[in-house]
């Protein structure tokens, strides 16, 4: 379960003194639900979640992780999560197999177990063939798995894909889909951001929809778009952008 | 800490090395095949400059007397030389003598010497002037008639020797400017000398004197390199501790950049940062693997060296292998220094964006550090007090004394060189976790270089107190206009110029750049100097009141403590003597009062406790904030010795400062410290010797004077000294955001699986 509360993050910026990426966004993600997180490029995204990894620490506000506060238990929360964004990257002098062997091994996992969960994760990603491969040999494809296996390698309760399927062929990019579904089925929390509506639509419970590091409307699918009598999504978060924009130029 | 993530992240980061071929090759195969060559070049090198013939020309040789002969078969003579066979390194060329027809140009003899070497056609001319050979001749009948003739004439000799025909002189024409010149210089030098003492041996034996009269004894000469270690000792001590420290910053910096950089370039970190290892293991696995990088190197290229010494080198005179004592040393000194470059290597690689940024920082590290390396290469640079706290230069220093076998001087120093690298060592590591905390440096743009819009961020942005960036180049500042103005200003020699100097320092140095940093770069000057209102608590009399008596109490402490430093590492007599006369001169006690105690106090602590320590607040830990300004404060004084009691004493005043907030108690303890020590230095002998209570209380030095308090004096005021400390220390004093932060997170490690949250 993830609480995000009222987080701001402020970036040092020459030009404009200071730059806001999070203007206090707040929601929640429970347990077996796809959590999504929609918004143009720049929206706060990958800043919100890399807060939540622990990457970055929050200027103001909280979040806490199966109640582990990010700033103050940080590695006690990346022992919950799996986190995998695109800038996540693969060992290009590691195969498949050392890789995923050598996350497990930092999460703690004994030996005896660490194999079986690895042979299980191979067989299930269809990973196998690549098994004695070096990073650097895989295509995007392969690596995204590798990534995948070792997000997940510690059986997390918490998962987190940030823009997973950017760059990914439809093939792959259905197959992370499935994937995240399945894990969504064992219980997880999961959270996926993305700029694509389909994805959002096909597989998220609730979103929130981020701009400009605000959240601008928020919760289940539905009910968004109930609240804001607009039944295809790509249309309401246009709406809604545009919206916000106008507001902000009317009153800066 | 988790020490099995740090074997973890050690194992992979080494077996990704190995896979790198581009290290494999700097530090395996490149140590193996450079020193076999390099010594090969060189051996040959020197063959060929030994065994180099030098073209002399030879002007008026027909002036030369027959007997003793200087010159046979168009060569010097072979009994001239020690090794006769080296009269061939000589070619001789004569000068015809004479104009070959009567038509041909005459050119004067002097002046075609002088040519034949400027135009580089011969390496050097011998020029006989003319008449040589007669001239020497009536020389040595005039000294055989003064010789035969004067002794029955008794007392006239004595007061008057009768004037001996001159000899005119016969030249070498060389030039500095060309090497090979200076070489048959030399060559001809010996030769002529030779040959000179030859002739006077000649006149000596016709006046019936024993040859031996002008030379009664020979040099009896004794080398005891053999037992004090072999004739290539003083080389190998300079030569090896420069290689050690060459290869060891060289093997750390590849692997640094690969292992920071690189990973930052190939998006491997933020996999890294998001797995549950520390970022303080990360940084000490990524360490030990440069560090271990770093020792291999030295330790291949050490290897190589000695081998090719052993087998090359060792055959060329003068130079022999290195002793094999050498080896115990340099790998003991290897630790701490590979420990150090490989912490500066990884901080300043973690700040690179990629490796090629990573690449061109390998200039401006080699620039700072082979200067402090190779100054210790100067002749007569020796391990001083001063020397052993330059970091690089004082572990060359040390090695170089203990690969001489001068043990005794090495172990007198060790502990300074031991400390400085050391804290060496903790700060640059120190540095590397920090680079790897700092988001502004894991996840740095690319910014446009632009001076004016960061002046601008720097005033727009100003927070209420200085960031520790701020603080840092305040006391670097300081340092830096100090040693300026000292170069500039004359010495002092009576008080109006200590005054002077006391006030410029103080006024223009020191408080200065602090006040006008902390008017620029803080919204709220006040509170930054700890003189705001929120430093006016209650306590705060009591808190002014404690600190006067700490400083009483403390007193003879900080006696005794000087007076330790000064028996280990002495003052030299010209700075002890200029002092004393100093002190005698002073025309009244208040007005040094005023210069030395109560404006030091003011200044310094502005500076000090105000700027410099409430920037290095946001370190976020309080300890490290109180000794990284105490040691600016120690830097800032002037002799050395005086540094290591100021930095102590800094540390005491850091502490007042943070818990009292405010820098009154501060200034009257340091008024009062410096008061103290001047008003001990007024106490003479004379005094001493009439007032029995001194005489009980007073410790006196050899030279009967002050030296310091007496042992149970000092234990009593240690005592008192730490109840008024802990007093201070159960003060709730008022703390930055960051050390806030820093006691939330080690509450959160405390309450390790608790979840604290909502």
């Amino acid at each position: 379960m993830i609480v995000v509360d009222q987080l701001t993050k402020h970036y040092a910026d020459l030009r404009r003194g200071r730059l806001v990426a999070l203007d206090g966004i707040s929601f929640r993600a429970r347990q077996g639900e796809i959590y999504g997180l929609l918004g143009p490029n720049g929206a706060g995204k990958t800043t919100a979640l890399r807060v939540l990894s622990t990457v970055l620490k929050p200027t103001s506000g909280r979040a806490t992780v199966n109640g582990y506060d990010v700033l103050t238990q940080s590695s006690q929360v990346r022992h919950q999560i799996g986190f995998m964004s695109a800038n996540t990257a693969v060992y290009d002098r590691m195969t498949a197999w050392e890789m995923v062997e050598y996350f497990g091994r930092l999460h703690g996992i004994q030996d005896e177990r660490l194999r079986e969960r690895m042979e299980t994760l191979f067989a299930r990603l269809q990973m196998n063939d690549i098994r004695d491969l070096l990073g650097a040999k895989m295509s995007t494809g392969m690596k995204q798995k590798v990534s995948i296996a070792r997000s997940i390698i510690h059986d997390p309760p918490v998962v987190i894909f940030d823009e997973a399927t950017a760059g990914l062929d439809v093939l792959v990019a259905r197959a992370l889909l499935n994937t995240v579904a399945e894990l969504r089925d064992q219980g997880k929390c999961i959270i996926f951001s993305t700029h694509i509506m389909r994805e959002v639509e096909k597989l998220c419970d609730r979103a929130a929809i981020i701009h400009r590091g605000k959240v601008l409307a928020e919760g289940p699918l539905d009910a968004l778009r109930e609240a804001h009598g607009e039944q295809d999504l790509e249309e309401l978060f246009f709406q809604l952008i545009l919206d916000h924009d106008r507001a902000d130029e009317v009153a800066p | 800490m988790s020490w099995s993530n740090v074997r973890l992240i050690l194992a992979r980061e080494i077996r990704d090395q190995l896979r790198d071929r581009r290290t494999l090759f700097m530090i395996v195969v490149l140590p193996i095949l450079l020193y076999p060559l390099l010594g090969m070049t060189f051996f040959q090198v020197a063959q060929f400059m030994k065994e180099q013939p030098t073209r002399v020309l030879v002007v008026g040789a027909r002036h030369l007397a027959e007997e003793p002969p200087l010159v046979v078969n168009e060569r010097f003579a072979p009994e001239l030389f020690d090794e006769p066979d080296k009269a061939d390194l000589l070619e001789l060329v004569f000068e015809p003598s004479e104009p070959l027809g009567p038509r041909a140009v005459r050119v004067d003899p002097l002046e075609r010497a002088h040519e034949a070497v400027t135009s580089r056609e011969y390496d050097a001319a011998l020029y006989i002037p003319p008449d040589f050979a007669e001239r020497l001749e009536e020389f040595r009948e005039a000294s055989l008639a003064a010789a035969s003739g004067e002794p029955s004439e008794g007392k006239k000799t004595k007061t008057a020797p009768a004037a001996l025909p001159a000899v005119p002189k016969p030249e070498i024409i060389f030039t500095t400017a060309n090497e090979r010149s200076q070489i048959t210089f030399v060559r001809l030098q010996k030769v002529l000398r030779r040959w000179s003492e030859e002739v006077g041996k000649r006149n000596l034996a016709a006046a019936g004197v024993a040859p031996e009269t002008a030379r009664p004894f020979d040099l009896g000469t004794a080398d005891l390199a053999s037992q004090t270690g072999n004739r290539g000792t003083a080389i190998w001590s300079k030569i090896l501790p420069v290689m050690l420290l060459l290869w060891a910053l060289t093997g750390a910096f590849y692997p640094a950049v690969d292992l920071c950089a690189g990973e930052k370039e190939r998006g491997t970190l933020e996999t890294l940062l998001s797995s549950p290892a520390e970022r303080s293991e990360i940084v000490l696995g990524k360490l030990v693997t440069v560090m271990l990088f770093s020792v291999v190197t030295v330790i291949l290229n050490l290897a190589s060296i000695g081998l090719t010494g052993w087998l090359i080198m060792a055959k060329l005179p003068g130079l022999g292998a290195p002793p094999w004592t050498s080896i115990i040393w340099l790998l003991l000194a290897l630790l701490p220094v590979s420990a150090l470059f490989s912490a500066l290597c990884l901080a300043l690689a973690a700040f690179a964006k990629s490796t090629k940024e990573g690449q061109y920082y390998l200039m401006p590290l080699l620039l700072v550090t082979m200067p402090l390396a190779i100054f210790p290469l100067a002749p007569g640079v020796t391990l001083t007090l001063g020397n052993s706290l330059i970091p690089v230069t004082n572990v060359v220093l040390l090695l170089r004394s203990t690969l001489e076998g001068n043990y005794q001087e090495a172990l007198r120093y060790v502990l300074p060189v031991v400390g400085v690298t050391l804290v060496g060592c903790l700060l640059a590591i120190r540095w590397a976790v920090d680079q790897f905390n700092k988001e502004s440096v894991l996840f740095r743009e690319s910014e446009r270089l632009d001076l004016g819009l960061w002046l601008r961020h720097l005033l727009r942005d100003r927070q209420p107190t200085p960031t520790v960036a701020a603080a840092a180049f305040c006391g670097v500042l300081i340092l830096v206009v100090k040693f300026f103005v000292g170069l500039a200003m004359p010495e002092p020699t009576d008080f109006v110029g200590l005054a002077k100097a006391a006030i410029a320092t103080q006024l223009v140095v020191i408080a200065t750049p602090a006040l006008l940093m902390t008017i620029f770069f803080t919204n709220r000057p006040s509170r930054t100097l700890l003189l705001d209102r929120r430093s006016w608590r209650a306590e705060l009399p009591l808190a002014v009141a404690a600190a006067a008596v700490l400083a009483v109490v403390l007193h003879p402490v900080a006696m005794a403590i000087s007076v330790a430093i000064v028996d280990l590492y002495p003052v030299t007599k010209e700075v002890e003597a200029s002092f004393k006369n100093l002190m005698g001169q002073t025309p009244d006690f208040w007005q040094l009062l005023l210069i030395a105690a109560v404006l030091p106090a003011l200044c310094e602590e502005l500076a000090f406790r105000g700027f410099i320590l409430s920037g290095f607040r946001h370190v976020g830990r309080k300890w490290r904030a109180i000794v990284l300004s105490a040691v600016f404060f120690g830097f800032a004084h002037g002799i050395l010795q005086q540094s290591i009691s100021a930095c102590l004493m800094g540390v005491v005043l850091g502490f007042l400062a943070v818990q009292t907030g405010s820098l009154i108690p501060c200034i009257v303890y340091h008024a009062t410290h410096n008061a103290l020590a001047l008003t001990a230095a007024q106490i003479t002998p004379g005094l001493l010797n009439e007032s029995p209570f001194l005489n009980f209380i007073v410790r006196r030095g050899p030279d009967g004077a002050f030296a310091c308090y007496k042992l149970p004096l000092v234990v009593l005021a240690v005592v008192l000294a730490l109840m008024i400390l802990t007093w201070f220390g159960r003060l709730r004093y008022e703390k930055t955001e960051e050390e806030r932060l820093q006691e939330a997170i080690q509450r959160g490690i405390e309450a390790e699986d608790e979840p604290l949250g909502l």
